[in-house]
């Protein structure tokens, strides 16, 4: 009764004029990033970062938390209709719902893609206002074994979903973990793998990195044809997913929900290796594994739910003991913390106003995506209907633009372009980005534990084995990955993740 | 033939890299096992990479089946258009390498300029006005409303 209590107060916070405004604007810019490929929410919340110093802290916090979710649900739209990932965390419903596009059901594909979406995301909130407490105390006690563990295991699985070469995949973790590891150490602050150049001092950015290898790189396989690249063209119809879509899709929201919502609250795991998680968890569960790939609703829907849960969830740690789990937890943190709010278990009871504001904003937001997203999706189809020719300089230029406007560093754009180059050559020689980036988010973590984890069991190994949930997260990578080498299971896998 | 020759390269290529990994990281900087240093698990992923561009190769030396396979390294690159991707790259580079010395309005029109420009037709004034208008209108979003800090570069007046 009192969580109701407060969400009305809550409620009388966001449905100020001011504050339905500034969440609006954050879900609209949310939506448009996700829908703009190479430029995305991490780059849009740095860009929009500046503009929360003149307002109140709770509008701040509203727009920037809008933005956020927002383009879990703008990412989708260009995953489905140009097969290009909005933002990294649908990168996996590039693999079904292109093709269903490419069979003349981009409507069902978006449509399952929003209703998922609008599903998880109110069911993220339910959770995370009322579970925020308990969850967030339970992924407290894991200690720096398990993360390390667990983020071995979303490594695994990821590379498990590689489309080609299971060893590509690995090499591709390896090369992605030891970029991470570029910059100031955590543990002795000292500069390693610098190689002299100061704007490798803070590490190579996220920003740079992402933009270059799936941004760029997209932009340069397109421009290598003589001839013009065409956006799908389609029309598209029926947003309202049949009775047949809904049936197929029902248990993979919820599915995708649950899994969203409990790896979106361990730090590390996130929005993106839950939808990977749950793409294997439906082709594990499916009666039509083969149709993984070519065009499965399920794979769209049950990704789609995992992000918008996950963002949610990424947001417990965050109020609860103000430790972000993400690199846009921590740009919320960083917003709260120039407006002198301290996140953590005190925050509550400090400034409610910024917490149940907040989650109530959530609920308001999501009914506005909903509509920005089915109703009006024609929108964001006219904005990909631009000509090709005008459209790749106008995103190279916000590239540039969001690459630069981070750190206000020209040594970022640079390191965008090399990456750029890099990606290309990866794409060309079968090499997929994914692993890389997935591996490189979680590097300075799951460095950070490794070393911890040695430290406290005085350099003994056998740790990772005996804690259970640390060994079970190791035998079922192991597995994975074992498994994937098989030349039976191999024949099977690639039937299932090639396109 | 030519892929399992590839792989072989590609193999090889992952081994050097990661076994060139182990030797930079090895030295003070590794620490022990009770206290890993800053390059401690930057050794052991440069061990990883190696232990797979060896399987790798390892694979394609054993492997008869890449032999049926069609594709190869010659063939992806084969009918590229490279004016377009070493220009596009060329005018990214451009605009790391001019817009700290001539400033983001005229660096981000040059740049939008060159990448619009249509070499086919030469017709350049859509061109033009479209790179004129983003220039202004993204500056006046990001410098003024959203206070980037963007560098002024030789209009110290913008």
């Amino acid at each position: 009764m009192n969580a109701l209590h407060e969400l009305f107060y809550g409620f009388g916070i966001a449905f100020q004029p001011m504050n339905l405004l500034f969440c609006f604007t954050g879900v609209f810019i949310g939506t448009m990033v996700g829908v703009l490929p190479g430029i995305g929410p991490v780059g849009a919340m740095s860009l929009f970062l500046p503009v929360t110093y003149g307002i109140p802290p709770v509008s701040g916090i509203i727009m920037l938390a809008g933005m956020f979710y927002g383009a879990m649900y703008g990412g989708s739209t260009t995953s489905i209709l140009v097969n290009i990932p909005g933002e990294a965390t649908s990168v996996v419903t590039c693999l079904d719902g292109y093709q269903m596009a490419l069979q003349g059901r981009a409507g069902p594909a978006l449509g399952i893609s929003a209703f998922g979406s609008f599903i998880a995301g109110t069911l993220g909130v339910v959770g995370l206002m009322v579970f925020a407490t308990p969850l967030a105390e339970f992924a407290v006690k894991f200690g720096p074994t398990e993360y390390f563990s667990l983020m071995c295991l979303g490594l695994s699985v990821l590379v498990y979903l590689t489309k080609g070469s299971v060893l590509k995949g690995l090499v591709m973790a390896g090369i992605g973990l030891l970029l991470s590891y570029i910059g100031m150490d955590v543990v002795t602050g000292k500069a390693r793998f610098t190689f002299g150049l100061i704007g490798l001092v803070d590490g190579i950015g996220l920003v740079p990195l992402v933009m270059g290898l799936f941004g760029i790189s997209e932009i340069l396989l397109n421009l290598e044809k003589l001839g013009e690249r065409t956006i799908l063209k389609t029309v598209i119809t029926g947003l309202l997913p049949s009775k047949e879509d809904w049936r197929r899709s029902a248990k993979p929201i919820a599915r995708g929900t649950l899994l969203g919502f409990f790896l979106g609250i361990l730090p590390g795991a996130g929005a993106i290796t839950a939808t990977f998680m749950s793409y294997a968890l439906e082709k594990k569960l499916s009666k039509r594994p083969e149709q993984f790939g070519n065009g499965a609703i399920e794979g769209v829907a049950g990704p789609e739910s995992a992000n918008n849960s996950a963002a949610s969830a990424a947001l417990i740690p965050l109020f609860s003991l103000g430790i972000p789990s993400n690199i846009i937890a921590a740009l919320l943190l960083g917003a709260m913390m120039i407006h002198g709010i301290r996140p953590g278990p005190l925050m509550i009871t400090e400034n409610p106003e910024v917490f149940w504001g907040t989650v109530a904003s959530m609920y308001t937001g999501n009914v506005m995506l909903l509509v920005l997203n089915l109703p009006f999706i024609g929108i964001w189809v006219k904005i990909l209907k631009i000509p090709y020719r005008t459209l790749f300089p106008l995103i190279l230029i916000f590239c540039l633009i969001g690459s630069y406007s981070v750190n206000s560093n020209v040594f970022d754009i640079y390191l965008m372009v090399f990456f750029g180059g890099l990606g290309y050559l990866f794409r060309k020689l079968d090499y997929e980005p994914a692993p890389l980036v997935l591996a490189f988010v979680l590097g300075p973590m799951l460095e950070q534990n490794f070393r911890q984890a040695l430290i406290l069991s005085d350099g003994g190994f056998g740790v990772f084995v005996t804690y259970p949930l640390s060994a079970g997260s190791l035998l079922i990578s192991l597995f994975l990955l074992l498994s994937a080498v098989l030349p039976a299971v191999q024949r099977k896998r690639r039937a299932v993740t090639s396109e | 033939m030519l892929v399992k020759r590839t792989r072989k390269v590609e193999g090889l290529f992952w081994g050097g890299i990661g076994l060139l990994i182990c030797l930079f990281t090895w030295g003070p900087d590794f620490g022990s096992l009770r206290e890993p240093g800053p390059s401690f698990l930057a050794f052991f992923t440069g061990l990883f990479v190696a232990g797979i561009g060896m399987v790798m190769a390892f694979l394609a030396f054993i492997s008869k089946t890449f032999q049926c396979q069609t594709s190869n390294v010659e063939f992806l690159f084969r009918n590229i258009s490279w004016f377009r991707l070493i220009y596009t790259m060329g005018l990214l580079l451009g605009y790391a390498f001019l817009l700290n010395t001539i400033g983001y309005i005229l660096t981000t029109f040059l740049v939008l300029f060159g990448l619009l420009y249509d070499w086919k037709t030469n017709r350049w004034g859509s061109s033009f006005l479209i790179s004129i208008a983003t220039a202004v209108v993204t500056y006046l979003v990001f410098e003024i409303w959203l206070h980037c800090q963007f560098p002024r570069g030789i209009f110290p007046w913008w």
